[in-house]
């Protein structure tokens, strides 16, 4: 196993911690925990692992913690707080201003046609505006298509909430290999579910009955606070199994 | 100085948290932010910064005002408030315990770097943008001039005078509070010390090393208080 390179707020990125594919045509990205100032220095303002992606010419400062910041395209399950004659407001997290959610946002939604939320009902959504000195806005449609794409409300289950960190690992395309998580896949073959997992934190569950709602959503909390391997995200699956 | 105890994110519903022992004061703080500021704090181009004090017993009084006030305007110029406009930074600092046997007489600053310490790591794990980090230790003087380590500050001593200094990781001194009588040779000789406990020697870099391998400054431990937080964090990378 390679050090972790771990930066403290104020340290200086040395260009030897750089991507090194220098050749490649595409600009060096920085990611969240980093900042470029003029001329060339890159500081770090957060404390955590230094990432290094080599293929994507990126470095960012991985942190697992702290509260979400909306950012425009992220996948989130927002509350319905309460609504406005054309808005919906959403909370997406504790104690912060309200998102706004536009009623006609969501597919083949008309003025006559359009579903009807009230307080306290969840949605999947992406955010379509977000920055620092506004209240984001929220959307339930692609807007270049209009098709849904699996956003909307999300009728029935039940809220779990988890780590920022592990709702990216949720969120990659390669489960197994990336995020070294198994535990979603060793319980379908169990339990019939469905879940939608939100970058702010949240992950919704929805299964035939109560018991198996609540054994996947513990299983997957079990995994994020635990920091549980491989091995023994299988374990904890054949333990949840037996007790149900 | 004794960190003898320094853990990231004790607390579970918090946005951030940290739990420090200094110098025999024991504080464990919590952070919430960017959350939303109250109109009439609401600042239009930055976060407001909120800290509240909390004594080990009782409930607050002037002297917790006044540390509230040195630690707000000394976080402010740590934390990058132009990140989050109109938002609020909430910063909770509860003293769990004080030392059983203290110098006399007792200064109201000697609370002052364990919190100092706390919010720094608490902020640390809240994951809030900050321009640099900083190490603060407290300093002592008697009448006759002898400075009293940080060691000793734990036991019973007659003090002339009572100093905490802060420097940031780059070696700027952040923040400089004393109390009692003293003349400007004590005060720099204390400032010396100081800078010694919190930056570790300034001396040649044969010196540096061996400071190292007994991770005895300050910044040292903040430095492995953050390391062990990320290696819990990336557990599952490796197991």
């Amino acid at each position: 196993m390679t050090a972790i390179h771990v930066l403290l707020p104020g340290d200086i990125v040395q260009s030897d911690a750089l991507p090194t594919s220098r050749n490649s045509s595409k600009p060096l990205t920085l990611g969240p925990g980093l900042q470029h100032e003029l001329p060339d220095t890159i500081t770090a303002v957060l404390g955590g692992e230094l990432c290094v992606d080599e293929r994507k010419n990126a470095i960012w400062v991985e942190h697992n913690g702290g509260k979400y910041n909306p950012t425009v395209g992220d996948l989130i399950i927002a509350t319905v707080h309460h609504s406005s004659a054309d808005f919906y407001h959403c909370a997406i997290t504790p104690y912060t201003t309200f998102a706004l959610l536009p009623q006609l946002a969501f597919e083949g939604a008309t003025r006559k046609t359009r579903p009807v939320l009230t307080s306290g009902n969840l949605v999947y959504a992406r955010v379509s505006l977000a920055n620092k000195f506004m209240e984001p806005e929220l959307e339930c449609v692609q807007p270049s298509t209009g098709k849904a794409d699996g956003l909307g409300p999300l009728k029935g289950g039940m809220l779990f909430d988890i780590s920022l960190g592990m709702a990216r690992r949720l969120m990659s395309p390669k489960l197994k290999e990336q995020a070294r998580l198994i535990v979603l896949e060793e319980l379908a073959e169990r339990v019939p579910y469905e879940i939608a997992v939100g970058r702010n934190g949240k992950l919704w569950v929805n299964s035939g009955s109560v018991r198996s709602t609540l054994a996947v959503g513990k299983a997957v909390k079990e995994t994020d606070e635990k920091g549980l391997g491989i091995e023994e995200q299988r374990n904890l699956v054949k333990n949840l199994l037996k007790t149900m | 100085m004794t960190v003898k105890d320094a853990s990231l994110s004790t607390l579970q519903r918090a946005d951030g948290s940290a739990k420090c022992e200094h110098d025999g004061y024991c504080v464990i703080g919590a952070v919430n932010g960017p959350i939303e500021v109250m109109r009439r704090d609401e600042l239009p181009e930055e976060a407001a910064i909120e800290i509240n004090v909390r004594p080990a017993v009782g409930v607050g009084s002037p002297t917790e005002r006044h540390l509230e006030t040195l630690l707000q305007s000394t976080l402010r110029r740590i934390i990058r408030v132009e990140t989050y406009p109109r938002t609020l930074i909430q910063i909770t600092l509860q003293v769990l315990s004080v030392p059983d046997v203290k110098p006399t007489p007792v200064s109201f600053l000697a609370v002052l770097p364990a919190l100092l310490q706390t919010s720094l790591l608490a902020l640390l794990s809240a994951s809030i943008p900050l321009t640099t980090t900083y190490t603060a230790t407290a300093c002592a003087a008697t009448s006759s001039g002898d400075l009293i380590s940080t060691m000793s500050l734990t036991s019973a001593a007659t003090l002339a005078s009572f100093h905490v200094f802060a420097f940031t990781a780059q070696g700027d001194l952040l923040l400089a509070e004393s109390e009692g009588s003293f003349d400007i040779g004590i005060w720099n000789k204390v400032y010396l010390t100081a800078e010694e406990i919190c930056r570790g020697k300034p001396t040649d870099a044969v010196e540096d090393i061996i400071m190292d391998q007994q991770g005895n400054s300050l910044q040292e431990r903040l430095q492995a208080a953050v390391q062990s937080k990320v290696e819990a964090d990336r557990r599952w990378k490796s197991s």
